[in-house]
């Protein structure tokens, strides 16, 4: 079962969270813990990869891909299963549009340096 | 084997090899490390403008010279490889990724200082200048 402050999987019979100590089965069955569909407590909210986005490659989706990270936490701890789920969903979404499109920069900007070097004929590939 | 193990693995692997290739070449001088496509398209510093430089001077052992760089990557460089080696061995081995959850709070926390971060290093004024590259 979910804790319902703090989103960390419990065990089903476990009277209190692990990890935060909220009262799980106070009001016995039906009370605020949720159950996960499926029984599987994957909500990932990518947030390293989010912050490696944001450091490496292309920061401003990086930045969004961090601000849906913070969400799907959020919003476990306030016990929105379905919320986080999605949030989850967007978070991984831009980061891999940030790792794409920083990708794909680096791609072209390594192809016009190419180009740029034959066209000169001399070695314009430093300074950076 | 499972698809995320082989994830983990080329992981590893480009992590070393950049690793080596970081350490033998200096990304001030050598061309073919990638650029920032940020800093490229508009003239700002990134939050990450100057790592490969700074792990370069961290790989040397030259800790002055890597905070030089890019203070916030050395800070923030054992928290990342904490979290990338966490998540690693999950991925692995299977285990599940809610074991243990930031609260949402000190995510917003690390939004706020890496933006700020972001703005303070692309002033040219003295004392901001120490944040640029």
């Amino acid at each position: 079962m979910f804790c319902s402050k703090c989103g960390t999987i419990n065990d089903d019979n476990a009277f209190r969270c692990v990890n935060c100590g909220e009262q799980l089965q106070g009001g016995g069955p039906g009370s605020s813990t949720q159950q996960a569909p499926g029984g599987v407590g994957n909500v990932p909210n990518y947030l390293v990869q989010a912050i490696l986005i944001t450091l490496c490659c292309c920061l401003p989706f990086g930045i969004v891909a961090i601000v849906y990270a913070a969400q799907v936490n959020g919003k476990l701890q306030a016990g929105d299963y379905q919320g986080a789920l999605e949030c989850s969903g967007k978070a991984k979404m831009w980061c891999w549009l940030g790792f794409g499109i920083g990708l794909l920069a680096n791609l072209i900007i390594f192809g016009l340096q190419i180009i740029g070097a034959i066209a000169t004929g001399a070695g314009s590939m430093r300074g950076y | 084997m499972h698809k995320k193990r082989w994830i983990v693995l080329s992981g590893f692997f480009a992590l070393v090899v950049g690793g080596i290739c970081l350490f033998l070449f200096d990304p001030a001088e050598a061309g073919f490390f990638p650029v920032c496509p940020f800093h490229r398209l508009t003239g700002l510093y990134c939050s990450g403008c100057g790592s490969t430089r700074a792990i370069h001077a961290l790989l040397h052992g030259k800790f002055l010279d890597a905070l030089d760089m890019n203070p916030l990557m050395v800070i923030a460089l054992p928290f990342i490889l904490y979290g990338l080696g966490r998540q690693c061995y999950w991925w692995f081995f299977g285990k599940k990724t809610t074991a243990r959850r930031l609260r949402a709070f000190w995510i917003w926390i690390i939004l706020i200082v890496v933006v700020t971060y972001t703005i303070l290093r692309n002033i040219p004024l003295y004392p901001f200048t120490i944040l640029a590259p």
